[in-house]
Formats: structure tokens, C-alpha cells, sequence
């Protein structure tokens, strides 16, 4: 309760939206799944994501690989390759190299 | 009376309230001015905004900032209410999707968003254009970027250590806002340059790194000055979309009595600033797979590509470079006209 001798001040912040951070739904096995690998355009954020689907590759047999760069670390995805990979692919693993 | 919406704390009395906003994040490290509810209303009456009225969605995050909350952020920084528009539109203006806002304040490349405000609202309010301009001392300058600061730690998310990940930053990050000085340039300043006219005021915004300052006390001629530029544009790299120069007054002198245009200014610069792609791979500079290294190329991509900005104390030939974020490739300065 405010009262005379309390000074009353403002919180200066902006809350997240949440309906913006939902975390994705993670499969049980990504045998028979369609991997995305995008690049965030970085030196060495290709070979990066090379190293970790070689790994993956060799635990689980995957449909298809789908590998995309998006050509600017600086820039946000361009949103017809976040939807092409979003429709496509089961599991999309994005990479910052430098 | 308005009606304000954001969360009410209750303390004893200012310090405790300073105290408080530290420990939670809420500063840039320094202390601040309690925000009151009217002080605040105060505010808002002043650039006649309502506490709801959407100044900008932050692009990539997607918060959206009100006017409410720039101006609690206004009033922490010190502000008086009659600077409040132009806060106001400047952050407007960051939340552009060209000013690349959440990059720019996230990057290991440290910028800082440097104001430069033009029109009568210079006057009006007393913004510095120049001894010291850079510098401390004026309550307008330093408390309108450091407002833009508080805004984007608080309202973005963007401190220190969490999404700001800058490797060095610099001093430019606590604040940083300038005018041209009209009085001694011989040109247009920067708004008019872009289309908004002489009687209007505005705010333009960039995504700065720090500057270099360029000395040169034996020169007359307008060329040999720019030429005591020609290392510092290297040092900033090769093709820059944008980059700012500022010339201080004892330089501007020079260039007056030549009767130099801000063009000439523009394509000299660009021109004593090339070397070729060998030496600019010598240098580190990453440039794209090429099959003639001796090609030359420039600082800037293009002449027109480098704002030239009128400013500083009457005394000393120190003028400075500002490079922008990415080289001013990932980022475009805005200019937006100020509403009163």
C-alpha cells in the first residue's frame, strides 16, 4: 500500500513476449528424419555443421540432409528459407563460426 | 491523468531506490533518478505522447517499447521533459529494421548508437556542437544518449554480459549524442542533406564504433588535410557502406576559404584512401575470392558512401573518423524528423 512517506517508482523494463520463445518438440531418434543444417554464414560455421552431422551420421540413418547458409551472421533468417526449412525438415541444427 | 501501467516499487527513500536499480541490472553503472509517476506523466505531456502509445517493436525480439516506458528509461537518465521528443524518436528510429537494433547491441564489435540532432530543437534544448563536443559537461547531450542506453538495456534486454557481448565496447556505449554546428559549417547539415528542411528538427541515428582522431595543425590546403586522414581510413577497413567523418572548425576554415564542397570532400576522401586488394589481404582485411589483386579499392564502396559532419571547440586541428558497425554494411544510419 502506498503511503505518504514511501517514494513510489516505476520499473523501466520490457518483458519478453512469450509466445515468441516456445521451445520445438524434440523426437525420440532421428533414424529416418530429414536433418536441416543452416549456417549462419560465419567463417567456418559450415564446417562446423559438417563435423556435427558426420558424428550424427554415424549413429542413426537420416532420410535426407537439407544444408542452407543464410549468407549474413548479421542479419536475421530470410523468412522463405526459415519456412522451406521449417516445411522440410523434422530437425534443424543452425551453427555461429568464426 | 494519465494512466501509467508499469510496475510500482515502494522504497524509503532515493538511494535506496538508486541501490535497488543497480542490483537489479536496471543502469548502466552509474546512478540514476528515481522515476517517479510524475515525473514521468511530466514527460510525456511534454512530447504530448499517451503511456501507450507504441514508439517502436524492437525488430528481432519483438518487445514492444511505449511511450510510458522511454520515458521512465528518460528520466532515470537525467533528462528534463523538453529533451523527451527527441528520445522519443530516436527510438523510433533504432527499432527501423535497417538500424539492424538487436545486432548491433548484441555484436562482439562493441557500437554504441551515436545521435546527431539537427534543426531548432539544437538551440532550444542546448545541444553542444562544440568545444568538447564529444565530451562531458552538457546536460543535454549527456543525458539524452545516455537515455538511449538505458532504453536498451532496460527495455531490450540488452545488458552487459547477457545479450551484450561487445569484446571492448567503448565510452561512446554510456552516451552519445552531438549537433552539427551550423554557425561554422559552410554546408547543409546532415537532415537537410537528407530531405527534411532547415526549419525542421530531426534525429539521426548510427551504429558507431569509436573514433579516430586525425591531427593536423600544418596544413592549409584542403587536400593535404584529408590526406592526414588517409591511415586512419585504412585502419577501419576496405568497402564500408557508411562511415562518418566529423570536421572540427580550424579544418572547416581551410575549406571554406577554398570554397570546397561537402561533395569534393566525399570523392577525396574516397580517392586518397585506396590501395590495392594485395595490400588491403597484407592487412588482414577478409575481401571476397578475387583473380586481380592488384585492383584498387577504397575504404568507402562508393564517395557518397561517407557522411562528412561539422563539429568541435573553436581551437585545435583535431577532426575524427567514426567507423559504423560491420564496416556500415549491416546497418543503415535513420533519419527521422522530430514530432513536437
Amino acid at each position: 500500500m502506498t503511503t505518504a512517506t514511501r517514494l513510489a517508482v516505476l520499473d523501466p523494463t520490457v518483458e519478453p513476449i512469450p509466445a515468441h520463445a516456445v521451445v520445438a518438440q524434440r523426437p525420440d531418434t532421428l533414424d529416418g528424419k530429414v536433418i536441416g543444417l543452416l549456417a549462419n554464414g560465419k567463417r567456418n560455421s559450415v564446417e562446423l555443421l559438417e563435423a556435427i552431422s558426420d558424428v550424427l551420421a554415424d549413429r542413426y540413418e537420416f532420410k535426407a540432409i537439407m544444408a542452407r547458409n543464410k549468407g549474413n551472421a548479421s542479419r536475421p533468417c530470410p523468412p522463405p528459407l526459415a519456412e522451406e526449412m521449417a516445411e522440410e525438415c523434422d530437425v534443424i541444427i543452425t551453427s555461429s563460426g568464426d | 491523468m494519465t494512466n501509467l501501467t508499469s510496475r510500482i516499487l515502494e522504497f524509503d527513500d532515493a538511494s535506496q531506490v538508486i541501490e535497488d536499480y543497480f542490483g537489479r541490472g536496471w543502469t548502466d553503472g552509474l546512478p540514476i533518478v528515481p522515476p517517479t509517476q510524475d515525473l514521468v506523466r511530466e514527460f510525456l505531456d511534454a512530447a504530448h505522447r499517451s503511456p501507450s502509445d507504441v514508439i517502436g517493436a524492437e525488430p528481432t525480439k519483438g518487445r514492444v517499447i511505449t511511450a510510458e516506458k522511454v520515458a521512465v528509461n528518460a528520466v532515470m537518465a537525467g533528462c528534463r521533459p523538453e529533451y523527451f521528443p527527441v528520445v522519443a524518436t530516436a527510438v523510433e528510429a533504432m527499432c527501423e529494421p535497417e538500424f539492424n537494433l538487436h545486432a548491433i547491441t548484441a555484436s562482439t564489435m562493441g557500437a554504441a548508437v551515436l545521435m546527431v540532432v539537427g534543426g531548432p530543437v539544437v538551440s532550444e534544448i542546448g545541444i553542444n556542437s562544440g568545444v568538447s563536443v564529444f565530451g562531458p559537461g552538457h546536460r543535454a547531450n549527456a543525458t539524452i544518449g545516455r537515455a538511449i542506453r538505458l532504453v536498451i538495456i532496460n527495455a531490450t534486454g540488452s545488458s552487459s554480459g547477457e545479450i551484450d557481448k561487445a569484446t571492448l565496447g567503448h565510452p561512446g556505449k554510456y552516451t552519445w549524442c552531438m549537433a552539427e554546428d551550423t554557425n561554422v559549417s559552410p554546408w547543409e547539415p546532415l537532415h537537410v542533406e537528407r530531405g527534411l528542411s532547415e526549419n525542421e528538427s530531426a534525429v539521426t541515428i548510427f551504429a558507431a564504433l569509436s573514433g579516430i582522431q586525425v591531427a593536423n595543425h600544418e596544413s592549409e590546403s584542403p587536400r593535404d588535410i584529408l590526406n592526414s586522414f588517409r591511415d586512419g581510413m585504412f585502419a577501419i577497413g576496405a568497402r564500408h557502406g557508411e562511415l562518418n567523418i566529423v570536421l572540427c572548425p580550424e579544418h572547416i576554415g581551410h575549406f571554406r576559404a577554398a570554397g570546397w564542397t561537402k561533395n569534393q570532400v566525399k570523392q577525396t576522401l574516397f580517392e586518397l584512401a585506396q590501395r590495392t586488394e594485395a595490400e588491403w589481404r597484407t592487412e588482414g582485411q577478409v575481401l571476397p575470392e578475387s583473380d586481380d589483386s592488384s585492383q584498387m579499392i577504397s575504404t568507402a564502396s562508393k564517395p557518397e558512401n561517407i557522411n562528412v559532419l561539422v563539429a568541435g571547440g573553436a581551437a585545435g586541428a583535431f577532426s575524427s573518423i567514426i567507423p559504423l558497425w560491420t564496416a556500415g554494411n549491416g546497418t543503415r544510419s535513420v533519419t527521422k524528423r522530430i514530432q513536437f
